[in-house]
């Protein structure tokens, strides 16, 4: 490989970059000509860094092994507008996607909260449970309050399904 | 029974490259009717030429199947050296080696190879039943149409008025000018746009030789190179144009406000007006649809009626229909501006302080709105913070994906004069993808903004915002700096790009002019025919066929008027004998034909047949463009296509399957 990062010495990664590009729908990756909109506009990047155009060059050049076992990875907010305002229909979003999956494949370290969260969507069917609210005036609401009727827990066909997607990614 | 030479062209390493040319040869010598079969590095150098010239005569050969190139590309250049050597040019065969065999297959040389042989199976077959075809030759007519005032249409039509050709000139609008006139100075010179433009103009309504249609449109055209016959319909100005002086004692007396265009909507004029400080010609025009007495059809105000001393204005005029006969036409069109309202994010049209770049030179000229103040339109205050975004729908997948090609220049230039107008202490930058300084020039002027202190932000913004107290900001990830940017400005300039002109359907369809992916209007050849569209006799120029600055507006325009004068200066042209022709005994008189020709050149006529009267086509052999379309529509096969007869294709057709059935069956 010709190719050299010479602040960590690391090699491109092309074989994990065509699995990358298997999993895209759309191979607008390659178009990326870093206008740097996604980061501009992205809603991760002030408090996490997380710099979208950086991530798709990245993977555009292969050096993806450093990525798929970082954290940054996981914090995009999956707010979308990378992928909408994106003028070359590069999306970022999709990358970043991509990203996760081949972490859990490589059994890289996945953040508490999200393993909490499938746990909780296998439990409850929900990613957040149900919680109450405290208006200004100090009321307080919740589904009981409210007559909302109670949430049933998910079927025992939608845990073998959901399993399934999980494990299909 | 024929005499067939075949010619395989290497092109250098370009088809030799590929194709193995000894299996080629060797295969097109076993073919029947082949008495000679030759190869050679470049066919169509002198040599190359000589040689087939040289056969011809001592081999007394019959038919020519070149193996070569496209014939889009030498067809012309093989059908003259064959005529030269005595044969008619129409027993020619181009086999395209290059462009659909060894450009397409780099990658599988053997299969290359095997499909060459076939194509060359194919020509020779073909060949053999090939039939001598005459030109013919038409009187043209001396005059040009052109269409489209704009700067464009003002340097082709001088051109060809300076050479003595009758012109006519078209422009929708009241008057000429287009949008150069709108501009305020040009780069990279910085010269004042009015100032070059104003005196041609003039020049224009002077020329003897030139026929000003403003106010005008194209209704209809028909015919063919060198005999075009087209319709103009003039929309009534409800002034009359001998008549009026451009005193605009009427403008000032109309109490109706209406949105002025030519300062894009952002001063008012009144409903009777002159179109703009320098119309061509300086006449006013009533806006039918704000005037009081044409929008209610009434006998209400009059005010301008008692106003105009030359007694100019005239409530009862009609349309008027002109008919002209040209030999040329020039489309000079022009193009639109994208509009940024369709990215919602960039917040256009939400924020009144976010501006395009063409209002942008409204602002800035001396005869625009503000008097050529740069002043917010939100509070009428000079800006102290100017941003100007670049790539505003174009360079983009989801509007337009091509370089609209002015805006980094024209961001450049507006970026110069904010600086010259504003003096030193106002900040102003240029949020950038890509800066494309490519002209001639060019480069010079972008180091000439970085001396006057604009700052260059690498990075476009997400969106632009507006917090509770009104004022604009937004954020800017600067790849140069690595550092995430928040702007404050007082007025944002968007560099929209242009875009494909509305009426530019509608002026294909009129024209039978196609268009490219883009959507401008798409020319003969990218490379060596850009000024000529497809359809003989129909010239382009300017923006119209795709984004273009002024200099190479104005070369494309002069360039499209010696094209006409080439075409027309002979005073009769040469016709293409590849046309439809109609066996009568096999027409049934179904109209088909008629209906789906593209050039209008099927004509119904009444004939006595067996002593009653039937209906049966017959093809207008000079306006038949040689397209096909009625002889495969055609349900009693009575339409031939001259050098594309059922027989010929059915024959390479036949070659072609042959042999895959015999290696299939023959093993």
């Amino acid at each position: 490989m010709s190719l050299t990062d010479l602040m960590s010495m690391a090699k491109p990664n092309l074989e994990s970059r065509e699995k990358i590009l298997a999993k895209l729908t759309s191979k607008g990756l390659v178009n990326c000509f870093q206008c740097i909109k996604c980061t501009s506009g992205c809603t991760a990047l002030k408090l996490l860094e997380l710099k979208p155009h950086e991530i798709v060059k990245l993977v555009n050049l292969g050096f993806i092994d450093e990525l798929a076992s970082s954290d940054i990875i996981w914090t995009c907010v999956t707010c979308l507008k990378c992928f909408q305002r994106c003028p070359q229909k590069a999306s970022p979003y999709h990358v970043i996607m991509a990203l996760r999956n081949l972490a859990v494949e490589r059994e890289a370290k996945v953040p508490e909260g999200y393993l909490k969260a499938v746990s909780r969507i296998l439990e409850v069917g929900l990613a957040e449970p149900p919680a109450e609210v405290v208006t200004r005036k100090m009321e307080i609401f919740n589904r009981e309050s409210l007559k909302l009727p109670n949430i049933a827990s998910p079927k025992e066909s939608f845990q073998t399904a959901f399993m399934k997607i999980l494990e299909e990614h | 029974m024929p005499k067939i030479g075949v010619y395989v062209c290497h092109c250098g390493l370009n088809i030799a490259g590929v194709v193995e040319i000894d299996k080629v040869v060797k295969y097109a010598k076993s073919l029947p009717d082949v008495a000679l079969v030759r190869d050679y590095t470049y066919m169509c150098s002198a040599p190359g030429q000589r040689m087939i010239q040289e056969d011809i005569k001592t081999h007394n050969l019959d038919r020519i199947v070149i193996a070569t190139c496209s014939p889009r590309m030498h067809e012309e250049t093989f059908r003259k050296a064959v005529a030269e050597a005595g044969l008619n040019p129409y027993l020619l065969e181009i086999v395209n080696l290059r462009e659909q065999v060894s450009w397409a297959h780099t990658d599988e040389p053997g299969k290359a190879t095997e499909k060459a042989k076939d194509l060359v199976k194919m020509g020779v077959a073909r060949a053999k039943l090939l039939e001598p075809l005459e030109r013919s030759r038409v009187q043209v007519e001396k005059s040009v149409l052109v269409v489209g005032g704009g700067i464009a249409g003002i340097q082709a039509s001088l051109d060809l008025a300076d050479a003595g050709f009758p012109v006519y000139l078209v422009e929708k609008a009241p008057s000429i000018g287009g949008r150069m006139a709108q501009l305020d100075k040009t780069f990279p010179t910085l010269d004042c746009s009015a100032c070059i433009l104003t005196p041609k103009m003039v020049d224009v309504a002077k020329n003897s030789n030139i026929r000003l249609l403003a106010n005008s449109e194209v209704k209809c055209v028909k015919g063919f190179v060198g005999n075009y016959e087209v319709t103009i319909v003039k929309m009534p100005r409800y002034v009359d144009e001998e008549k009026c002086v451009g005193c605009e004692l009427c403008t000032k007396v109309c109490p109706v406000k209406v949105p002025d265009k030519f300062n894009e909507g952002l001063s008012q004029t009144r409903a009777i007006a002159i179109y703009s400080p320098y119309a061509v010609p300086k006449v006013a025009t009533i806006n039918p649809k704000y005037c009081l007495r044409l929008k209610y059809d009434k006998d209400v105000c009059g005010k301008c009626l008692e106003a105009c001393e030359a007694k100019a204005i005239n409530f009862q005029q009609q349309p008027d229909t002109v008919q002209l006969k040209v030999g040329g036409i020039i489309l000079a069109i022009g193009s639109g501006i994208f509009d940024a309202s369709k990215i919602g994010e960039l917040g256009y049209r939400r924020h009144k302080d976010v501006i395009s770049n063409i209002e942008f030179e409204r602002i800035v000229n001396a005869s625009g709105p503000t008097g050529g103040k740069i002043l917010c339109p939100s509070n009428g205050e000079s800006p102290k913070t100017i941003v100007f975004v670049q790539c505003v729908g174009s360079r983009d997948k989801r509007f337009h994906e091509y370089c609209c090609r002015v805006g980094c220049m024209a961001t450049l230039k507006q970026a110069v004069l904010a600086r010259e107008h504003l003096g030193k202490d106002v900040n102003i930058y240029i949020c950038f993808n890509d800066m494309r300084a490519f002209g001639k020039g060019y480069d010079e002027f972008y180091r000439r903004a970085r001396d006057l202190d604009i700052n260059f932000v690498a990075g476009l913004p997400s969106d632009i915002r507006e917090d509770a107290s009104g004022s604009i900001h937004f954020d800017v990830y600067d790849k140069g700096t690595n550092k995430l940017l928040e702007l404050r400005p007082d007025l944002v300039v968007l560099a929209n790009g242009l875009i494909p002109n509305d009426d530019l359907g509608k002026i294909g369809e009129l024209f039978h002019v196609s268009r490219s992916a883009d959507g401008f209007l798409l020319e003969a050849h990218p490379k060596l025919r850009p000024l000529e569209s497809a359809v003989a006799g129909i010239f382009l120029a300017g923006t119209c066929q795709g984004p273009k600055d002024i200099p190479d507006t104005v070369a494309q325009a002069s360039g499209a008027a010696a094209k006409v004068i080439d075409l027309l200066s002979h005073g009769e042209i040469e016709l293409e004998p590849l046309k439809a022709i109609v066996d009568e005994d096999l027409c049934s008189g179904c109209r088909i034909c008629e209906s789906i020709c593209p050039f209008l050149a099927v004509e119904m006529k009444t004939k006595n047949v067996n002593g009653k009267e039937k209906f049966r086509a017959e093809v207008i052999e000079a306006m038949c463009q040689g397209c096909g379309l009625c002889a495969s529509a055609c349900p009693t096969n009575a339409i031939k296509m001259k050098h594309y007869t059922d027989e010929q294709v059915l024959a390479q057709v036949q070659a072609a399957c042959v042999e895959k059935t015999t290696k299939k069956g023959g093993s």
